[in-house]
């Protein structure tokens, strides 16, 4: 495996990660499944669709989001958002985020604490 | 006629669980068709732009494991390393016992050389066969129905012996499983091949035909886990607890099939006992003396087992 093999798969890792901080942040403001996609994708996120729909479905099984369908134009579309109990593990999620970023520079600056 | 994403469509959500399946499937037929427009709002055509939609979202089979969140292995990690010792064990171990009493059966019946090998080659590949099939099925099943294994954590006792440290060698090993197998491939010999014959000049076997139908078989497979004991040993070096217990649970048996069939006079064949008078004559006393003996023998052998189980080694100072 060559470097850039392997820098791909530890970046992969990295976003496979962050991709639900990702979704819960985006869906703060309802949202779909393509136009979610397009939206992480605008913003550096770049998921497969057939890794971001499942994971959609699956936080709304553990009661981040919850779903409502749109009925009003042409297409009837599966609208998802952020639920309360969502926000509050994305607070967390957030926090734990920093917590690692603080101790990656500490490590960086050699800081034994 | 049905388009290529009415087939897609069709194609994840068969695999999905029932409940949730329309719901799935109306959810991905907007998502593709968002896509597709994507597409074609860039220049693409419809059909090309849904040719590519589909192809990207990749293998309805695996989107509908993604969806159904089912594992997409046939033995997880928590059981992997435990099948896999078994299987390195057994497939080679069974096939060759069995292979071994096919070749011992065939040079009793005094069957053609040609024949035997055949019958040896297709033993070794049927029993091979079975044995990986039936041991990858029932961790298969075990890793589904049982996600947490009920085996005990590692512990540092069950560590291997380092070689050059060995307490049991092969010298210790070898001459113990040659002597099982000879004991195995014994039942089938003084079937066939007994040195007492009857007045016609008929063979006649030592251990009574009938229990072939019943305890015989047992005592095979008795035989056989003994000879997994022994290179169980063999691998680990030295005598755990665990085998000291393993080998206890094999004494008893042994000892819980025989013994009744000895005090009840039914391990040897009614004509063996006709035809030497001595032996009719001091049945009983030598069936119980019999009995005695399997009896301090399998105690004794329980005892040293975890004796030497449990014992400090003074030479492999820690």
């Amino acid at each position: 495996m060559d470097i850039d093999d392997v820098l791909r798969t530890h970046v992969q890792e990295l976003r496979r990660g962050t991709v639900v901080i990702a979704s819960l942040v985006a869906l703060r403001r309802p949202g779909y499944g393509y136009g979610l996609l397009q939206s992480l994708g605008d913003h550096g996120f770049a998921v497969d669709a057939n890794t971001l729909y499942p994971l959609l479905r699956r936080l709304e099984d553990q009661g981040l989001l919850t779903s409502d369908w749109n009925t009003e134009e042409s297409r009837p579309r599966k609208i998802y958002r952020t639920s309360e109990a969502g926000g509050s593990v994305l607070a967390r999620l957030l926090d734990e985020l920093a917590a690692i970023d603080t101790s990656v520079h500490g490590l960086i600056e050699g800081d034994p604490a | 006629m049905t388009t290529l994403t009415d087939r897609y469509v069709y194609a994840t959500s068969r695999s999905v669980p029932s409940g949730r399946r329309d719901e799935i499937a109306a959810e991905l037929r907007a998502s593709i068709a968002d896509m597709v427009e994507a597409r074609t709002a860039d220049g693409a055509s419809a059909d090309d732009a849904e040719r590519e939609v589909l192809t990207g979202l990749g293998d309805p089979r695996s989107l509908a494991a993604q969806y159904a969140d089912r594992p997409r292995q046939l033995i997880g990690p928590a059981y992997y390393d435990t099948w896999l010792g078994l299987m390195t064990l057994l497939v080679p171990l069974v096939p060759a016992v069995v292979a071994t009493i096919v070749a011992v059966v065939g040079v009793v019946d005094d069957a053609p050389f040609g024949t035997i090998v055949g019958d040896v080659v297709g033993a070794l590949i049927g029993t091979a066969v079975q044995v990986a099939f039936w041991t990858t099925l029932t961790f298969a099943v075990l890793d589904r129905l049982v996600p947490e294994p009920p085996i005990g954590e590692w512990d540092v006792s069950s560590l291997p012996e380092v070689p050059g440290h060995r307490e049991i060698t092969l010298a210790d090993t070898g001459p113990s499983i040659a002597f099982l197998v000879l004991a195995v491939a014994f039942l089938p010999w003084q079937h066939f091949r007994s040195w007492v014959e009857d007045a016609g000049g008929d063979r006649v076997p030592l251990l009574d035909p009938d229990l072939w139908a019943s305890w015989l078989p047992v005592v095979v497979v008795l035989l056989l886990m003994e000879i997994g004991l022994e290179v169980a040993k063999y691998r680990a070096g030295r005598w755990t607890v665990g085998h000291a217990v393993v080998n206890a649970v094999l004494a008893i048996g042994f000892a819980a099939v025989v013994v009744p069939l000895l005090l009840g006079e039914r391990l040897l064949n009614p004509e063996l006992v006709q035809r030497y008078t001595w032996l009719g004559d001091h049945l009983d006393t030598v069936m119980t003396a019999s009995a005695v003996g399997v009896v301090l023998v399998g105690l004794w052998e329980i005892g040293d087992a975890f004796w030497r189980a449990t014992r400090r080694t003074g030479s492999s100072a820690a």
